[in-house]
């Protein structure tokens, strides 16, 4: 790709359209050599998991009484990722927040490609795949019904709701930006963007309906997002296991989704704007204000580990104590503590306004902030199984390279869709950057002064 | 007496709102806007109604809930499960359900009740559209009888139009 013409420090709204859509010109050899490297990566996985399908679960290395593990800490772990998406295209338009037009986009984007991750989970952890739909009500002549009072149900319930819902208001917003593309593309590429499109001109009819219902449908995904991760929470939480069952968790769970997204845009977002040539829509304002978010969104995660380990104490119940002893000073407290320094203390890094704009420095941090957080996820889940109940029942656990291979098939996965995305489609809203074009200025104009 | 189409085309969404404010004092012809952003300016000067749009959610939503209360009592009904001496239908629970699918519901309405509403997809284009529109010219394609045309292209000009053309005079872009 030819390297990108400066914006000039009042763009206006075809310098806009000029950034966005370069990116979208036909990629080199190298982006084909790495979107191969990922789906060679999925392939592994997906082989493994036909294997584990073929086999059975035994192939993993869940045995009693760690029968939620991995595979459980992944869903977890991708469902918490997607929230991101959802606060900044959401919730933060809603509060008409200046900064998200550049990066709501790509953060919705994620949103999709990490629920579209996290719904394999729940799928692979099935010892009999091919029965997935018995978890949903439907006619049948034993008059056998799932049990709504089950998180389980709920779960699944919620997070297919997240998928339509993300996906539908990802598409709503795309439609203008695509329409806006289709002008420009010849080729295969003018027939592509001319049907996703739908025949879409901007006309005042058509936005009076569009401003409406993006509104309405912000409004929806606002609680709609707060709800998820409460209900994936209860997954735990509902359970009378000690070191899950706790009111703390839905609070506790939807500002760890919001921490670890966020996070995980900064991780994506660096290097992207770099390679794309993007850095002038994509200021180190953007990256300043998302690093606030994370800082906030840490220290309310510091304060729920507080919280815990203080209940815990309070409420005297042996059981909860032992388990809660053996998460900070047993086999595995290294996680712990390894979650702790990730999530608590390299973050408090970011109350220097020098650091949040420096874009090694936070990629660094977030990328610190992922694995704690992905290890928190495994301490709650895998970890207060292992120390139960009964001492006798106690035992370890150790994954499999089935389990193994299948994670990082994940992550190949993820990455690999959010490369195709980033060069076929708009990854920057065209329409909201034109519509916050003063902020843009603003923003553009800081950086230089900041530079100089 | 014929009809004609001018096209007209604004730097920016607040002369084409004064432009469209001055149309519809003097009433002539009908018209139609493009434009690459959804304008608040030129949403009032056009002074339409709030989109019905919000009906076809409120719809969706309602119809959310009651599917939700419908498949959770029925399936209980049809499947009475003793969960540890707990009520037969329990409502926590249940409200769950009925949530996920009220914004469910609320959102696949307001999706395709916009797309329908806004005559999405479609294969025709509307007259007097052109390229820039998406990009970053605002629009007005005024619709009026041929003897009026001269009226209506010197208000556009006044309020600020960079070009205001006849649509058999247009060019494609």
């Amino acid at each position: 790709m030819a390297a990108a013409p400066k914006i000039t420090a009042e763009p206006s709204y075809r310098d806009i359209d000029r950034s966005v859509l370069r990116v979208m010109e036909p990629a080199g050899r190298a982006y084909w050599a790495w979107i191969g490297f990922c789906f060679t990566l999925v392939a592994i996985a997906a082989a493994m998991w036909l294997r584990q399908i073929y086999s059975g679960l035994g192939v993993t290395g869940l045995r009693q009484p760690v029968m939620w593990a991995i595979y459980i800490t992944n869903f977890v772990f991708w469902v918490g990722i997607a929230h991101s998406g959802t606060l900044i295209s959401a919730i933060l338009f809603l509060f008409r927040t200046k900064w998200r037009t550049a990066v709501y986009r790509a953060a919705e984007t994620m949103t999709i490609f990490a629920v579209a991750t996290a719904g394999l989970y729940p799928l692979i952890h099935l010892g009999r795949v091919w029965f997935f739909y018995w978890l949903l009500p439907y006619p049948n002549q034993r008059y056998l019904q799932p049990d709504f009072r089950s998180p389980l149900v709920w779960d699944a319930f919620a997070v297919s709701t997240y998928l339509t819902i993300s996906a539908l208001f990802w598409t709503m917003g795309l439609i203008p930006d695509v329409a806006n593309a289709r002008e420009a593309a010849t080729g295969w590429r003018k027939k592509f963007y001319t049907a996703l499109a739908m025949g879409w001109q901007g006309t005042d009819r058509q936005w009076r309906h569009y401003s409406m219902a993006y509104l309405l449908m912000a409004g929806l995904a606002t609680p709609l997002v707060l709800s998820v991760h409460s209900v994936v929470s209860w997954d735990f939480a509902m359970a009378i296991n000690p070191g899950w069952h706790s009111t703390l968790f839905a609070p506790y769970f939807v500002a760890g989704a919001i921490f670890s997204g966020v996070a995980m845009v900064i991780t994506l977002l660096i290097p992207m704007r770099k390679l794309l040539g993007i850095e002038d829509l994509l200021t180190e304002w953007h990256f300043d204000n998302l690093a606030k978010v994370v800082l906030l969104t840490s220290l309310v995660v510091s304060y729920a580990y507080l919280t815990e380990a203080f209940m815990t104490w309070y409420a005297g119940d042996p059981v909860e104590q032992m388990t809660f002893h053996m998460r900070y000073f047993g086999p595995w407290g290294w996680m712990y503590w390894i979650m702790v320094l990730c999530n608590c203390v390299i973050p408090l890094l970011l109350f220097s306004p020098r650091i949040r704009v420096n874009m090694r420095a936070l990629w660094i941090i977030t990328i610190f902030v992922n694995i704690g957080m992905w290890f928190e996820r495994f301490v709650i889940i895998a970890g207060s199984l292992t120390a139960n109940f009964e001492p006798s029942q106690w035992a370890g656990y150790r994954p499999s390279i089935t389990e193994i291979m299948i994670t990082i098939g994940s992550f190949a996965w993820f990455l690999g869709l959010f490369s195709l995305f980033s060069r076929f489609l708009p990854i920057i809203s065209m329409t909201e950057l034109k519509e916050g074009i003063v902020w843009l200025r603003k923003a553009i104009k800081m950086d230089r002064v900041r530079a100089e | 007496m014929s009809t004609i189409a001018i096209i007209s085309s604004f730097a920016d969404d607040t002369r084409c709102a004064q432009a469209i404010e001055e149309l519809r004092a003097a009433q002539v012809g009908t018209f139609n806007t493009f434009s690459p952003i959804p304008s608040h300016k030129i949403e009032h000067a056009i002074g339409r109604s709030k989109s019905p749009v919000r009906w076809l959610v409120l719809a969706g939503g309602i119809s959310g809930v009651l599917t939700g209360l419908a498949i959770t009592i029925g399936t209980t009904y049809e499947w009475h499960l003793n969960a540890g001496g707990k009520p037969l239908l329990s409502w926590p629970p249940f409200i769950v359900i009925c949530f996920e699918l009220m914004v469910l519901l609320g959102g696949i309405f307001g999706f395709f009740g916009v797309l329908m509403l806004s005559g999405v997809p479609t294969t025709v284009s509307a007259p007097g559209y052109d390229g820039r529109f998406g990009e970053d010219r605002f629009g007005i394609v005024v619709r009026c009888e041929e003897a009026e045309a001269a009226r209506v292209e010197s208000m556009l000009k006044e309020s600020g139009a960079e070009e205001v053309v006849r649509e058999d005079e247009a060019q494609p872009r």
